[in-house]
């Protein structure tokens, strides 16, 4: 798929069928969230994939920003105990969400290219959802992202450089 | 539906209602409405799917359905929505008394109308 295709087309999709998503999708999945940059390419980010329906359902439970019932849950984590050695204050506290989230952009126009709805969930419960993984100490769930085959097509939001992006300096026009 | 799925259907809306009220302490503050308007539809769909029907509850939930996801667009039109919903109830008022809860088979029209998704981001 054309890679404008994918930045252009993708939308937040939280209507899904009942039908499950194969491993080796998935798998390609985490596979393009790897390839993501990675601040002094430390990688300490993780990755649970969750596909059995009563292991979603606790996570639904105590993550309200979850819609839908989606084949796959995959939580994007951070070793944080692991950042920290690698990038100290910075890498803990700045390096390790953004990875999360360059990882997850990633994963989420994989996730379109196989033809797959996706949405981030930042709404859940830290803790529980942590409990509920069984994540180790210093393993953080940063994102979740819920995946399945789309029952829906959510309109075009509106986009506009207009205000947000300038040339040279802030409010520049070149 | 079966009493074992009743109570785990009840007991994610509990968890749904419980946790949302923790993580409304660090969210934005729109999200509140929006957790409160998306538990009374969750409700409702619970009790239709129990096959316990009121065509004035479920049309508000059709309408939570249609339009709740305006929180992530534009404060005003989200702000618009609540009005209508609240006018909604107002209109309905007047059923009070001949409105009754019927038990049986769904109305196919809400099942239709169940996964209604305006969101997108």
């Amino acid at each position: 798929m054309d890679l404008w295709e994918a930045i252009n087309g993708r939308r937040s999709v939280r209507a899904f069928l009942d039908r499950p998503v194969e491993r080796d999708i998935l798998e390609r999945l985490l596979e393009a969230a790897i390839w993501a940059p990675s601040g002094g390419n430390a990688q300490t980010w993780r990755f649970v994939i969750v596909t059995e329906s009563k292991r979603i359902r606790s996570i639904k439970t105590v993550s309200p920003g979850l819609f839908g019932d989606p084949a796959a849950v995959i939580a994007v984590c951070q070793d944080l105990a692991a950042a920290r050695e690698r990038g100290g204050t910075l890498g803990e506290t700045f390096l390790a969400p953004v990875d999360a989230a360059m990882a997850t952009e990633n994963l989420l126009l994989a996730a379109y290219a196989e033809g797959l709805g996706a949405c981030v969930i930042a709404s859940f419960h830290r803790g529980a959802v942590g409990r509920l993984l069984d994540l180790p100490e210093g393993v953080e769930p940063m994102l979740l992202v819920s995946v399945g085959w789309p029952a829906e097509s959510p309109p075009v939001p509106l986009r506009s450089k207009e205000g947000i992006v300038f040339f040279e300096v802030y409010n520049g026009s070149g | 539906m079966g009493q074992v799925e009743l109570e785990a259907r009840l007991f994610e809306l509990v968890g749904y209602m419980l946790t949302s009220g923790r993580n409304l302490l660090d969210e934005t503050p729109m999200y509140g409405p929006f957790r409160l308007v998306d538990a009374a539809s969750r409700l409702i769909l619970l009790l239709e799917d129990e096959e316990i029907t009121s065509s004035r509850l479920s049309t508000i939930r059709e309408r939570i359905d249609a339009g709740k996801y305006s929180v992530m667009r534009s404060p005003g039109e989200f702000r618009t929505f609540l009005d209508s919903l609240v006018d909604a109830l107002v209109d309905h008022m007047d059923s009070h008394g001949k409105e009754v809860i019927r038990r049986g088979k769904r109305i196919e029209k809400n099942k239709a109308n169940a996964n209604v998704n305006l969101g997108g981001k």
